[in-house]
């Protein structure tokens, strides 16, 4: 009954939103524009780089963190993962091909036999659990090193999320969409105000990066993470961000991997489209 | 605030014996007034406005929004200026300024004491 | 949902009751009772359509202003629990009533 009214309800939502349909593909050169226009003269892969690509002190900072990451060991132990075999014998390139450089290209994506996103961490769990594996938790520990360890042998290849052209898929995209732009919150809000309106500007003493490039670098490495652990481990995945963004402006945040999360990452790294995967990244 | 008055006669008492200056009770119970509504407004949990704003005074503020100074010519009409820390998507429908009043992330009183104290920058 | 109808269909059954019967005011426990079920129902609402606030129930919230009505209820505090019912019920109206006022937005790219 839920899910039906809920269903009703996005329905409704998207029905009023196709008024103003614009095309995926025209979404995209229109939000890659305005970036340009914002910062010209800037490199399109360094938008990659968050907020270090906007301020040359915090740059210099950043790359000497870069000489020695601590992202690296988290890497190690994803590539550990990878090779270790489950109990059945297999391993997760029955899953993902033999090739891991091959994997993080290919998401997320639309399966549409079941008529939904399909996301990196996604995958990782399913094969956990087709194989009789316990699934690791959603925003970080194993499944952040595994998709840490996927970005790294995928660096240097270029995000590349399509979007069919199938009603369904839309549907999910324009949801993602709407997300990304809607206030909420009791601080009134959307991703958009920070991430569009005013990257480059100072929110208190963080600097706002900009929404394009803003999944490269997914999974991540955060000091602030790291100090917030027990041991140091600061890895974490795109949705684990999404939440805390959420929860700042007093929204309550969803779960990792929900459908509203699954949808507004296919929305936010398609408008990443054509930039490099510059995977794990650290930030502060 | 009748503890502050309580506590303004105290001060007044004391003044007008050290000095021989006679305030009226009106001036310092704004000026208190000013001094709560500066608390709030630099408070992180309540009005954060340096999150966004430059105010004399301040640290670690960020750079989104228009430094608040001269409000008095600003906002000659003090009311106005209640109205844009109330709800600031009245001026401006997609302003990123959360609606202080509007979503209770402060208290009518609370709103208040900002506006006296924005007003007195 | 069917949660939500029942609780609801309960909230108008109390409020009915005591339209009818005025000469018997509500106890502190009948008003709590019809402001929880009101208070769940505004929040049903708001989740439904993606405009939950942080602090009306989710659970690393500091405030968790509806379970702890219900907690200060139990413990039979009911002026408190009818207070925090308050904020939770007002937060999730105003929740429900963004998402509307937002439910055509974007894309925007400001200037362009
Ligand atoms: C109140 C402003 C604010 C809002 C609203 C906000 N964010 Fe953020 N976000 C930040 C700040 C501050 C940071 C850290 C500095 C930076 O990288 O921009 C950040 C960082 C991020 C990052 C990591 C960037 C990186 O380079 O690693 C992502 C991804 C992100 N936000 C996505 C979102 C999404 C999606 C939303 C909407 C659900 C959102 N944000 C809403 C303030 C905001
Ligand atoms: C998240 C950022 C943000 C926060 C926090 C914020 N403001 Fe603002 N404020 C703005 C922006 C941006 C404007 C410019 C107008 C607009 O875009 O709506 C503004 C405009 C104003 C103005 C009008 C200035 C003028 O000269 O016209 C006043 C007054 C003001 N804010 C007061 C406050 C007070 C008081 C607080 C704290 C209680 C506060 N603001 C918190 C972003 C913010």
């Amino acid at each position: 009954m839920k899910k039906i009214v809920t269903l009703l309800l996005s329905a409704g939502l998207v029905a009023t939103a196709t008024q103003a349909f614009s095309s995926p593909q025209e979404d995209l050169q229109k939000f890659r524009t305005y970036f340009e226009q914002k910062f010209p003269g800037m490199k399109l892969d360094d938008f990659g780089n968050g907020s270090y690509a906007l301020d040359e002190s915090k740059r210099i900072q950043w790359e000497s963190m870069e000489e020695f990451p601590p992202y690296d060991e988290f890497v190690d132990k994803g590539r550990e993962i990878w090779e270790k075999p489950f109990k059945n014998g297999k391993s997760f390139a029955s899953c993902f091909g033999s090739d891991p450089s091959k994997v993080r290209v290919k998401y997320p994506h639309w399966d549409s036999k079941t008529q939904q996103v399909v996301t990196l961490e996604g995958d990782i769990n399913k094969c956990l659990k087709e194989n009789g594996e316990k699934p690791f938790g959603w925003k970080k520990g194993p499944i952040a090193w595994l998709s840490a360890f996927f970005g790294y042998e995928a660096r240097g290849q270029k995000i590349n999320v399509k979007i069919p052209n199938d009603p369904k898929a839309l549907e999910a995209y324009e949801h993602g969409r709407h997300f990304f732009y809607a206030k909420r919150g009791q601080l009134n809000m959307a991703c958009a105000d920070c991430h569009v309106k005013y990257p480059g500007h100072f929110i208190r003493g963080n600097l706002l990066s900009t929404a394009l490039g803003q999944t490269t670098h997914f999974p991540v490495y955060r000091a602030k993470w790291a100090k917030k652990s027990k041991d140091g481990d600061g890895m974490g995945t795109l949705h684990r961000r999404y939440g805390g963004c959420n929860k700042q402006v007093r929204a309550r945040p969803f779960k990792a991997q929900s459908k509203v999360y699954r949808d507004l990452e296919f929305f936010h790294q398609y408008m990443s489209n054509g930039l490099t995967i510059n995977a794990p990244g650290y930030r502060e | 605030m009748t503890r502050l008055n309580h506590r303004f006669s105290g001060l007044a008492g004391s003044l007008v014996l050290a000095a021989g200056l006679v305030i009226t009770a009106q001036a310092a119970a704004a000026e208190d007034a000013v001094a709560a509504g500066k608390k709030l407004a630099f408070d992180r949990k309540k009005g954060n406005c340096l999150a966004c704003h430059h105010i004399e005074g301040g640290s670690l503020m960020g750079n989104i929004a228009p430094p608040l100074v001269a409000m008095k010519s600003r906002f000659p009409d003090k009311a106005k200026l209640r109205t844009q820390i109330f709800d600031p998507t009245k001026a401006n429908p997609r302003s990123i300024m959360p609606p202080f009043g509007k979503h209770r992330i402060l208290s009518d009183k609370e709103i208040d004491l900002v506006t006296e104290f924005i007003y007195s920058l | 949902m069917k949660k939500l109808i029942m609780t609801l269909g309960l909230a108008l059954l109390i409020a009915g009751c005591n339209a009818t019967t005025p000469s018997k005011p509500m106890s502190l426990k009948e008003q709590y009772e019809a402001k929880l079920a009101a208070t769940q129902a505004a929040v049903e609402k708001a989740a439904s359509v993606e405009g939950e606030w942080r602090d009306i129930r989710w659970k690393k919230s500091k405030k968790k202003y509806l379970p702890s009505a219900i907690k200060a209820a139990e413990a039979g505090d009911y002026e408190k629990a009818l207070k925090l019912l308050d904020i939770a019920e007002f937060q999730a109206k105003m929740g429900y009533q963004q998402a509307m006022a937002e439910k055509n937005a974007g894309p925007h790219l400001y200037g362009m």
